[in-house]
């Protein structure tokens, strides 16, 4: 067969021709696509372009203080995106750290959600807000725990025909605060390691936390039952000490051109420290 | 009464910069041909093998497939730079894996492509050698079982998986230690980099009903693609021209061939025009890096600090192809005592085949690797004996009128006046550990350096046109640094011309004179030199045939700028267009001015040092350079983030001082990027990341803005209005500066190249426990 | 099957303010249509990965990758390429600054370097030293160490100043 191009006005339509063949393909912002494409990674039969669906650019507040962001919204639009605040500001600050600006350009939060990559900025992000993502097929939608989502190394839990049409973030306390670090070799590389962390605390008391970690390993790590002991208590040197062993022990990463695993389980807690710290400050000297 | 401006010493702007802002520049990639075909390597899945044989029916069934090119195709004809070990294409044997097997042309690249990878090729796989230690140990497979007979420009020590060995001393090491108050000692290990020039490798030939080819490719020098073409295709040379578009950088890595001779081969056996660019993971894969480099040093001082010996042992991986790597080794142990005066030294090292792609030429050529050992040295024999770290170096810097290792003679040396300047620039901001950002350690680290211009043959022609204008003519491959411009510079000095009298031909091997090439950072020095003594030539037959029509005598003529010849005192004076004009059509015949040298001063000087196995008797004469380096240290990951660079060179005198600066700022950033990110990693046999998303060279945002340069003018005596080289000299202190940066930081002294946030981090907590 | 024999769709493409038709196959790069059936070569292909940048060209204002756009994908878009940015007589200012600050060496990197510059000082004319790097962040130089790239947009965004 031929392989063809598509560009549908209406996610009716792309979701029919996705359907119309196992290995049809969504292409969002092609930055990950197109590449591979060109390597010789990839040959998709039926290409279907997201670019003219309208809905998949919406941000919208949900009543009950969540947001839900379509899958096309680009990464400089949600850098820059001013909704994303409080505890959601993670997810804007891991997006002015994707690559660099002529990609985020192109790339989308649908597009680099769906690729999976662990050592990528949005997976962990979306894993410490404890987002959902919204896949739809043309047998109906349905929505997925980030933590369900991400599987393993570039894989998720999409099935064959279904794409993801948004995510939602659920809502976090106004109170809360998101903030992303990011070790990388230089600008706009991929994480070598990179805490996404969400914490909302009343005076010194942790009431809400999320934490993710990138880079180490298939999927974003998380110590969901250390993260959990830590509410309640007075955040102190030990206590994020103690979650950042636990999320060394969780990680399984790989030796690989970036870094050894022994570093990254050596720095993550360093980081995580870091990160705390961060969180911590005012807003204005959070940057 | 005549009024002089100068041309030389003026930042004008180079020649090319509008073509290229406007985005109208060619390079290679952007060439075509009518009817030109396109061509496609297949590269090799195992590291080493002996060929069995080929099945290329698959491809040729392929419609729009005109030739399939193997090792079958070429005879044994075999190039190198010093030892002529490499076949244009694989035959009989595989030494790498991603080597160049077969190839193919097509009507278009993705046809070529496609129909490459259908080729078999029939191997009896060999066991593999992957580091120099396991090639050099007995009973290793070996490589080349012909080394002995190939055709060798040195007496190379050479032997199994032994490409060369060298040895350089002077005075007696074994007994200066005796001598010494303080000896330090390390081992040192430095990755290959990758040149990244922007522009990858590629080719395009054509041939005529005569069959004689005509050649264009990215390169540094005509001549070399000639030689090396012609050499493993077993072509006389004046079957072969070869030309230059424009260039998208060489670092070395556009020295030696790379694509040319397949491609070559494709155009006299299709008789078509074919293109071949090498993608991004071929030109990782199938060119050449920077040697990794082990290095064991040892240096002794007097309790005053006075440097009494050294003694030096290098290691280089060569990679399956001799390629430039006994040069790299010779040069890197001429390079390994520094720029000091140390009375007792022993240099010597070996170069090893491994089953991996070659190692070369790159920017530096073995110097940054020995000076990283030699200048951290210097610094922990400073600490150790309290001495600042300027100090030590002024006592111990070579002066005038002093001598290199080996004996070679200093006639312009101003690495002193270098020191002083980058020390008073950067000591104007003050170093206040206390600046960095909270969580940064902040640490400064100076670094010294030689390193020569120079090197081979070179000529120029100076033709005066009939108007009086000029064009001139080196063969000198301008491969963005700006060399057009500054032999313009010269020759418009020399004939007191405006720039835009003075065209540039580009370079031919039909026409212009034979230039070794745009390497050993010799242009603007060896062929400089040239042009000078060719327009000067030009300058006494405009003055002869004035002489002759203005009644006097040629001392008594001087040229005036916008090209007069008058006499001297007096207004009296005439276009060169009357000159030109009876030179054409009245007496003695149209004016041409030549020259040719080859470098002459010899490297070693018996009375002073011995050599054996070095391959080159005459190497160049000296550039200096000191740096003051400013890094910020991540107290959490360790990452190292340079935030100052202060540089002074000597580089005699600056033809083009902007040109200069912009040397200084891109060897800045490439050095940088050698000592903190890149690196070429090979699991066994398999170069795990020739891709730039798994390379990482600094982006804007890595590099420091603040490189602050200065130029330092001690006028080389035969260099052109005293000039010499800057290419390479402004990267070879870098990685021993961010180092010895490091070590002020966090107090630990660092061995292996790069620099990491991991080695870092792990060095900083061991010092802590 | 990559290789294809069937006819190829005809479309049409706004590349610096002229439609320009070109024929593509679904896979087909802007990147591949400018440089090999438009003969528009300012735009280089460094490593058909998005990685180096040397292949920029703005697409409805901002800087993107032509390598990674597919040629299908850019209809109806406003695609300018180094070509539509000033002229032989008369260089943009942005080019200007690039030739009198020094800005260019091999050249390779230049166009990439001049469009990512234009689009900077179109949305922000007075950009501070940090913003000019991070928006050339995508652009990678191996010959300039980029400080003289920095110094010509600082000369442009100042000529752009006065009338
Ligand atoms: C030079 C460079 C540097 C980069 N650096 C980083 C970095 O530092 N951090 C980082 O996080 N990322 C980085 N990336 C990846 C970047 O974020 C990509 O934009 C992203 O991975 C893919 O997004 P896209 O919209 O371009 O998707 P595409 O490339 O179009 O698609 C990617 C994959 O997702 C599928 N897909 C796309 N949209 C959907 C959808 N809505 N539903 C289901 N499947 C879909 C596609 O079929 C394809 O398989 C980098 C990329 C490049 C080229
Ligand atoms: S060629 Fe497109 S980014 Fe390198
Ligand atoms: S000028 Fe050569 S890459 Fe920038």
């Amino acid at each position: 067969m031929e392989p063809s191009f598509h560009q549908p006005r209406t996610l009716d339509a792309a979701l029919k021709l996705l359907a119309s063949h196992e290995d049809a393909r969504p292409l969002a912002g092609g930055a990950t696509l197109v590449a591979m494409m060109n390597a010789g990674l990839a040959e998709p039969p039926v290409l279907v372009s997201l670019r003219h669906i309208k809905e998949l650019k919406a941000v919208k507040a949900l009543p009950d203080g969540g947001l839900r962001l379509g899958a096309m919204i680009l990464h400089r639009e949600l850098a820059s995106e001013k909704r994303l605040k409080g505890g959601f500001a993670v997810l804007r600050e891991a997006a002015g750290q994707v690559a660099v600006p002529p990609v985020r350009n192109m790339g989308t939060l649908g597009g680099a959600t769906a690729f999976a990559d662990p050592a990528a900025d949005y997976p962990p992000a979306l894993a410490a807000l404890g987002a959902r993502i919204e896949a739809a097929s043309t047998k109906g939608r349905r929505s997925i725990a980030a933590d369900e989502f991400f599987l393993d190394w570039y894989a998720q839990a999409l099935e064959p025909g279904e794409m993801i049409a948004a995510i939602t973030l659920p809502a976090w306390p106004k109170n809360a605060v998101g903030v992303y670090e990011k070790l990388a070799k230089v600008t706009g590389d991929l994480a070598i390691v990179s805490i996404a962390l969400v914490l909302a605390q009343d005076k010194g008391v942790v009431t809400h936390l999320g934490v993710a970690v990138g880079g180490c390993g298939p999927k974003p790590v998380t110590a969901p039952e250390a993260a959990r002991a830590m509410i309640g208590k007075p955040i102190d040197d030990a206590a994020i000490a103690r979650l950042g062993q636990a999320l060394a022990e969780a990680a399984d990463p790989v030796d690989d051109v970036r870094a050894s695993a022994d570093y990254r389980r050596l720095v993550l807690p360093r980081m995580l420290a870091k990160a705390f710290v961060r969180a911590s400050l005012p807003a204005k000297e959070r940057r | 009464m005549t009024v002089h401006t100068p041309i030389v010493g003026t930042s004008v702007p180079k020649r090319d910069a509008k073509e290229k802002v406007l985005g109208q520049a060619r390079y290679i990639a952007d060439m075509t041909r009518p009817g030109m075909l396109h061509g496609a390597i297949l590269q090799s899945h195992v590291a080493h093998a002996r060929i069995l044989g080929y099945d290329v029916s698959e491809a040729l069934k392929v419609p729009g497939v005109h030739a399939v090119l193997t090792g079958d195709d070429v005879g044994d004809f075999r190039m190198g730079a010093f030892v002529k070990d490499e076949t244009a294409i694989a035959k009989e044997k595989i030494l790498y894996l991603g080597e160049p097997v077969a190839a193919v042309a097509a009507d278009d690249e993705e046809t070529a492509r496609y129909a490459a990878r259908l080729i078999k090729v029939a191997v009896e796989e060999l066991p593999g050698v992957f580091s120099p230690e396991e090639a050099l140990a007995p009973g290793a497979p070996i490589l080349h079982e012909k080394l002995e007979s190939y055709f060798k420009v040195f007496p190379a020590v050479c032997g199994g998986n032994l490409l060369s060995q060298t040895e350089i001393t002077e005075g007696d090491v074994a007994k200066a230690w005796a001598e010494c108050d303080i000896i330090v000692e390390g081992e040192y290990e430095t990755q290959p980099q990758y040149h990244l020039s922007m522009e990858p490798c590629g080719a395009l030939s054509e041939i005529d009903v005569d069959g004689r080819i005509t050649l264009w490719s990215a390169n540094q020098s005509v001549f070399r693609v000639q030689a090396n073409v012609c050499e493993s295709l077993g072509l006389p040379m004046s079957r072969l021209r070869c030309l230059t578009p424009k260039v998208g950088a060489g670092f070395g890595n556009k020295m030696e061939p790379h694509i040319q001779p397949i491609c070559v081969a494709l155009t006299m056996k299709t008789g078509r025009p074919v293109k071949m660019i090498l993608n991004r993971a071929e030109d990782m894969e199938t060119v050449r890096a920077r040697h990794p480099f082990k290095v064991k040093m040892k240096t002794g001082a007097k309790k005053d600090g006075t440097l009494v010996a050294r003694e030096v042992e290098a290691l280089l991986d060569g990679g399956a192809f001799g390629d430039d790597s006994p040069g790299v080794l010779g040069y890197s142990l001429l390079m390994a005592r520094g720029p000091y005066r140390i009375p007792n030294a022993r240099c010597f090292g070996r170069v090893a085949y491994t089953n991996k792609m070659r190692f070369g030429a790159f920017r530096g050529f073995g110097n940054p690797q020995v000076s990283l050992a030699g200048e951290t040295q210097i610094d922990q024999i400073a600490d150790k004996l309290g001495i600042d770290h300027f100090e030590i170096r002024l006592k111990n810097a070579l002066k005038d009128g002093e001598r290199w290792f080996g004996g070679q003679l200093l006639k312009s040396n101003g690495l002193i006046e270098c020191i002083e300047k980058a020390r008073a620039a950067s000591e104007s901001v003050k170093h206040l550990k206390s600046q960095a950002a909270k969580g940064k350690l902040r640490g400064r680290g100076i670094a010294v350096g030689g390193h020569i211009s120079g090197l081979l043959a070179t000529g120029a022609i100076v033709r005066l046109l009939e108007d009086g204008t000029a064009v001139l003519n080196t063969g000198a491959v301008d491969i963005g640094q700006g060399s057009d411009t500054v032999l313009t510079q010269l020759c418009a000095e020399t004939l007191r011309l405006p720039l835009d009298k003075v065209a540039l031909a580009s370079p031919d091997t039909d026409g212009s004179p034979y230039n070794w090439g745009t390497t050993a950072s010799r242009v603007t020095y060896t062929t400089g030199r040239a042009v000078v003594a060719a327009s000067k030539d030009v300058e006494r037959q405009i003055k002869d045939h004035a002489a002759a029509m203005l009644n006097t005598t040629p001392d008594q003529l001087e040229l005036r700028d916008g090209g007069f010849v008058g006499i001297k005192g007096s207004n009296t004076q005439l276009p060169y267009l009357a000159v030109s004009a009876r030179a054409h059509w009245g007496v003695g015949g149209p004016i041409v001015g030549t020259n040719t040298l080859v470098f002459d001063t010899p490297t070693i000087d018996p009375k002073h040092g011995a050599a054996t196995g070095l391959p080159f008797g005459q190497i160049g004469v000296f550039s200096f350079c000191a740096m003051v380096c400013e890094v910020d240290i991540d107290e959490t990951t360790g990452k190292v983030e340079p935030v100052r660079a202060w540089y002074a060179a000597d580089v005699g005198k600056a033809i083009n001082p902007r040109l200069v600066e912009v040397q200084m700022e891109g060897g800045f950033v490439q050095g940088m990027g050698f000592a903190l990110t890149e690196e070429l990693v090979w699991e066994g046999p398999r170069l795990v990341n020739p891709n730039l998303r798994d390379y990482k060279a600094p982006t804007m945002l890595d590099a420091p803005y603040d490189i602050h340069t200065q130029i330092v003018e001690h006028p080389e005596p035969d260099g052109p209005c005293g000039a010499k080289g800057v290419g390479e000299i402004s990267l070879v202190p870098v990685p021993a500066a961010i180092a010895n940066a490091i070590a002020d930081a966090a107090g630990i002294h660092l061995t292996q190249l790069p620099f990491t946030p991991e080695r870092v981090l792990n060095a900083m907590l061991a010092k802590k426990s | 099957m990559r290789r294809t024999k069937q006819a190829s769709p005809l479309i049409t493409l706004s590349i610096n303010g002229n439609d320009h038709m070109a024929v593509v196959k679904p896979f087909t790069t802007l990147l591949q249509v400018l440089r090999d059936q438009l003969g528009l070569t300012g735009a280089k292909c460094g490593c058909n990965q998005g990685v180096c940048g040397a292949c920029t060209v703005l697409i409805d204002g901002k800087p993107a990758r032509a390598c990674l756009s597919l040629a299908a994908n850019c209809t109806g878009r406003q695609i300018v390429t180094i070509e539509g940015v000033g002229s032989v007589a008369q260089p943009s200012r942005v080019q200007q600054a690039f030739i009198d600050a020094g800005a260019v060496q091999c050249g390779f990197c230049t166009p990439g370097m001049v469009l990512s510059s234009e689009s900077l000082l179109a949305e922000n004319p007075k950009p501070s030293v940090a913003e000019i790097r991070t928006a050339l962040s995508g652009n990678l130089c191996r010959c300039t160490g980029y400080k003289r790239i920095i110094e010509a947009v600082r000369l442009a965004s100042k000529a752009e100043a006065q009338p």
